[in-house]
Formats: structure tokens, sequence, C-alpha cells
């Protein structure tokens, strides 16, 4: 069990280090002082992974290296309770020139295991690593890939009590990841505790247990994944709206028609986040804004969702529902597209297109390509792999024994 | 304990990697520069010192300071980079500030004993006569490097914060190593210079192997005990200024 209470830590920032010096002999302050955690309490209970979210410079790293014991705090008490393995520490003190075999038990030893557990370990490090066959050469010799798979597979082996975890596990390739991913699992099931710092919220959804968001060094919200995933994708999109986003719609140089009537706004809003931010599954409202240049009958909006890819994954149009609306000169319209995003994990966008009558090519008034753009994370209901979430139906029926003995 | 017995091996595995004699310079180094002092001083250029009988007085006093000399200003001068030089271990994963460096210590007196058994191998070989005084010579050696300790890790604090002390060191070294009566004998000196020469912590040992190897006599115990309680002020400080400044040293790193 790790527990955290009140902790507190400002960076003093000198001109140089040796104003700290003649701080101390003149009795002057020579420094600014910067924030970067303030009363931050939490505790992670054995066997469960808490998650910290937050964007750069909110103080998550600060966090890592006080709970590493690698910074001291300025107050607060810090317990982890046993050993604290990182993996901020791969392959701390790792040199070129000497063989993987001697780099495994200083790193070992640097994250703390005896030399005789190295020895007992060193058969299923080799192992885990897949790199028994060169463990004499020296590290030099290694791929990148391979040298950070040889940190990995130590690290894995430390056996903490806890497990520090950030943003290097998105490194190396897709296989040896889901080793170390089942590895920390395995660790989790024995009753080590996790804390997990990511910016990849389909990671913190899925492995963590508990969030708390960092801003600016304070806890801002601490609750499920869920929610504090979705705090993290509002905040986020509203630092977006007054960035680029918004300049975009209005360059729109993938617009083109008509435009008798033009298109005046797109946006996605999953129900859930109230953002384009938007779990698989989960109900989604696109939303389109039109207004009439001039009078038009029996006007059809249509959407198009993209993947990045810029296949085609979607598409309708009002016509097709039944939905006919008149549009007259000045009036604007919105045009609600209600829908479960049973879409696969990843990024999306929509196209609008506006006619008048069931084809846009008869008569296109605006064609908007990129309208909108939005992203499907996993959600935590049904895991699934592909493009769609099609949502079977499962019946099982054991339909006899064949007869082997 | 553990960590310090690897950090040693390391460091010398870091420092002979890549080199195809390795270890073995730790034997060749010292066999050509002992050659140097006592074949060349002392047999070729015959220099004498006054009092001692034997035509390897002088090599004999020159290698027996020297060679504990080189060791604690190695020693000195390492460790007061150690929190700079460590900093990737430091910055990455928890460790002990006050107890790592006693690698440097450890690392440098295994050079020095190398360096010892090639000494003791002349000495044996030119058939020079050994004095028993000379069973102090790992008490000597281990106030020494107390001291050493000790120094180097006060300077090791500083370093962080005052990043030209390592060229400060490094000239210092060479100076303190001229005013102390290594290459010379504290005879020559006039008699203004002798009493300043007597506040020099380096004398103290420097001054007990040459009792031991040369003059055949015991260590003057009252400098040994004054090594000994400079060492452990200078050691103490360094763990009241550790213990104190220990936050910023991590946050400067």
């Amino acid at each position: 069990m790790i527990s955290v209470a009140s902790l507190s830590k400002r960076f003093k920032l000198y001109q140089s280090p040796a104003d700290r010096l003649k701080e101390i002999v003149l009795r002057r302050s020579f420094h600014e002082s910067k924030v970067a955690l303030e009363d931050i309490s939490f505790v992670v209970e054995s066997g469960s992974t808490l998650g910290i979210i937050g964007q750069n410079g909110a103080g998550k790293s600060t966090l890592l290296k006080i709970l590493n014991g690698v910074l001291l705090p300025d107050t607060g008490v810090v317990d982890v309770g046993g050993r604290v393995a990182g993996l901020l520490e791969l392959g701390t003190g790792f040199n070129m020139e000497l063989t993987g075999l001697s780099n495994v038990y200083t790193n070992g030893m640097l994250l703390g295991m005896e030399r005789g557990e190295i020895d007992a370990k060193l058969p299923a490090i080799l192992e885990f690593s897949e790199l028994a066959s060169v463990i004499s050469h020296p590290l030099k010799t290694y791929s990148s890939g391979m040298v950070m798979r040889l940190a990995f597979s130590v690290a894995m082996y430390a056996e903490p009590e806890c497990f520090l975890i950030d943003e290097a596990l998105s490194v190396g390739d897709a296989h040896f990841q889901q080793k170390c991913i089942r590895r920390i699992k395995q660790h989790k099931e024995q009753g080590g505790s996790i804390i997990f710092v990511s910016h990849d919220m389909n990671a913190v959804k899925v492995l963590c247990d508990e969030v708390i968001m960092l801003d600016h060094g304070k806890v801002v919200m601490q609750g499920s994944p869920e929610d504090a995933v979705n705090h993290y994708n509002y905040m986020i999109s509203t630092l977006d709206d007054d960035g680029e986003t918004v300049k975009k719609d209005a360059d729109a140089p993938t617009a083109f028609g008509e435009f008798s009537a033009r298109v005046r706004r797109v946006s996605v809003l999953g129900s859930d986040t109230g953002t384009q931010v938007i779990s698989a599954g989960s109900p989604a409202e696109i939303q389109i804004l039109v207004e009439g240049a001039q009078a038009v009958r029996d006007i059809n909006v249509g959407i198009l969702i993209r993947n990045t890819f810029g296949q085609d994954i979607y598409g309708t149009a009002t016509w097709k529902h039944g939905e006919k609306v008149d549009l007259a000169t000045g009036e604007s319209w919105l045009f609600s597209f209600f829908m479960d995003m049973n879409l696969g994990i990843g990024k999306y966008t929509v196209s609008v297109a506006l006619s008048a009558g069931d084809n846009h090519l008869e008569s296109c008034l605006e064609w908007r390509d990129h309208a909108a753009s939005f992203e499907v994370i996993s959600g935590r209901r049904d895991e699934f792999v592909g493009m769609c979430r099609l949502q079977p139906r499962i019946v099982t029926k054991k339909l006899g024994d064949i007869g082997v003995s | 304990m553990n960590l310090t017995i690897e950090l040693t091996k390391r460091d010398f595995a870091e420092r002979f990697s890549g080199s195809s004699l390795g270890v073995s310079w730790l034997v060749l180094a010292p066999v050509v520069n002992i050659f140097i002092y006592i074949v060349v001083f002392s047999e070729l250029i015959g220099a004498r010192i006054p009092g001692v009988e034997s035509t390897l007085g002088y090599g004999v006093y020159l290698v027996s300071g020297l060679l504990p000399w080189v060791a604690f200003s190695n020693t000195v001068s390492r460790m007061s980079t150690v929190y700079v030089d460590k900093r990737h271990l430091i910055s990455k994963i928890r460790l002990d500030l006050k107890s790592f460096p006693v690698f440097v210590v450890l690392s440098e007196t295994v050079v020095f004993l190398f360096s010892c058994v090639v000494f003791l191998a002349f000495l044996l070989y030119f058939d020079f006569e050994m004095s028993r005084q000379m069973i102090w010579f790992p008490v000597i050696y281990v106030l020494q490097q107390f001291f050493a300790f000790g120094l180097g890790f006060l300077l090791a604090i500083f370093h962080v914060f005052l990043r030209d002390l390592k060229e400060f060191v490094s000239v210092s070294l060479q100076l303190w190593f001229w005013l102390t009566p290594i290459v010379y004998t504290f005879d020559i000196l006039p008699d203004y210079a002798s009493d300043v020469l007597h506040m020099n912590p380096a004398y103290l040992f420097i001054g007990a192997y040459h009792n031991i190897f040369v003059f055949d006599s015991a260590p003057a115990l009252d400098s040994l005990l004054l090594l000994f309680v400079i060492g452990l002020s200078l050691i103490l400080a360094g763990f009241f200024l550790c213990s104190k400044l220990e936050r910023d040293i991590r946050d400067f790193l």
C-alpha cells in the first residue's frame, strides 16, 4: 500500500546554483519559487492501480520522482512501504561497452536486487527478454529495441511492491509490449500496486482502478477512470477551442458548391463526455447548423464518417430518414444526428453535404470535407477489436459427447 | 554495501572496457613509474637523502610518499565531482547520498594496492632492508583515506552549487603536492617554511610513511590522532551539510 498525505513541493529557480550558497551565507532570498505540487493526498491499496493524468507540466513527473525517492518533498508524508521500482529508470547505468549480462547485474542491483536474487532470476529474465543468445555480447552490438527489451526485462523481475510506470511502456514492439502488460497484470494479481502515468487515455481506462488528474500541481479531480478521462478530454477541448480548430473551420479550404445554403457549424459531441472524444458504443450527437442564403425546398443534409485512412466508414442523409425541411432565406436550422458510436478505436472525420433532392450530385449546395473530427476511445463495456462494434448475441449449446475417452 | 561493491566493480569495468590489456595496466603502469623512480633516480642519477646510507634511499623515499599521495589526490578529486558525475544515477534511482560515494575510496584503494605489490616486489628484488615499523602501513593508509573521504565529501556537496570547484580542486591539489615534502625532504626547507608546513595535514600521513619506510622509526602518534580528528570532523561536517542540503542537491542535479 502506498499513501501520500498533503504532499507539497516547490522548485526554487536560481540564476545559477551558486546563488543557493549565497542565500545561506547572506540569509537573503535569491530565488523565485515555482509550485510543482500542492497538497497532494492519495492512497493506493495493494493490488490496485492508480492512474495519474494531466497536461505537460502538471506535476506528474515530479510526483513520480518523489515516490521513487529521487526528489524530496518540502512538506507532507510519503509512505511507499517497500521497494518501489519505476519503469522510469529503465536501463539506469547501462554501459554500452559492457556485455548484456554484466549490465543485467549492475542494473538489477541499482534497482535494489541482491546479487543472489539476480542469479536466481537470471534464467527468467533472459527468457523474458528473448536475448539469451546474445547476452555475452557488448551492449553496443544490440539494436535499440533489444536494449529496451533487456532494460524492461530486468525491471519486470525487480518485483517491487509498487511499479511506477510512465510513457516508457509505449515504446518497443507490440508483441513485447503485450508481454510486459501481462507481466504487470500478474504483479497486480499478486497484490502489488501500480502507479501509471500516461497521456494515453485508452490505456488509462483499461488499466486503472482510480485516477487522479493534476493541473498546475493540484489534484483537480479524483475518481473513476471514466469520469477522470472525460474531465481530461473536456479540459483539453476547451483549450483547443480558442486555438486551432476554430481557425480551421473559418478557412474551410475543402468546401465547394453553389452555396445557396451554407454549413455554419458542425460539431460532434459524446453525450457522456460532452466533447469530441467518445467512448466506443456510447451515445453521441452530430450537430449541423445550416443557414439559407436563398430559399431551398426540400433540403437534404448528409453526413459521411471517414477514418484516418480516408476510408468511408458510414454515411447517411436526412432525406433517407424521411426528414424533409424547406429552408427559407435567412433561416437557420439545426440538424442533429443521434447515434450510438459503434466504431472501433481511432480518429474520424465528418464530412457534410447539403443538396436539394436525394442526390447531392444533381444540385450540390455545399460539400464540406473534414467539417469536424472526433475520436473514439475504448469504452469499458465490451472490449472488441476491429472497426465496428457489432453487438453479437451469444448462445452456447452442448451438442453431446463425441466418444473419445 | 552490496551496491557500493557493485559500483566499485563497475568503476573498474568502465575504466578498462575496450582496452586489450585491461586490468594488467594496474600492474604495468606502476612498474614503469617505480622503475623510473627507483632505478633511474637512485641508481643512475644517484640522488641521496641525508642520513640514509642505502643507494635506494631517495627512490624509496620518493615512491613511499608518491604512491599514497596519488591515491589521496585521486580520491579527493574524484570524490569532489561524484554527485555531478553520477547524476544520471542519482536522478533516477534512490541512492543514499552519504554512503554511495564510498565506492571512489574503494576503487582507488584497489589501484593503490596493485601499486603497493609492485613496490614491494621492487624492494625485495633490490634487497632493501625493510623496517619492522612497516606494520603501521595499513593504519596510516586507512586514516589517510578517511581524511580523503571527508574532504572529498564536503567538496562534492559544494561542487553541486559551484561547478568551477572542479578546476579549483585540481589546481589546489597540484599546489598542495608541491607544498608537501614528497619530492624534496623536510630538512632542505628554511625555518619559516617548515613552521608553515607543520600545518599541512597531508604532511601528517606523508611524514608517517617516510618514517616507517626510510627512517626506520614509528609514526608520530599525535600526528595520526590529529589526522583522525581532522578526518572525523570533516565527515561529520559533511553529514550535517548533506542532511541540510539534500533536497537542494537533488533539485539541482
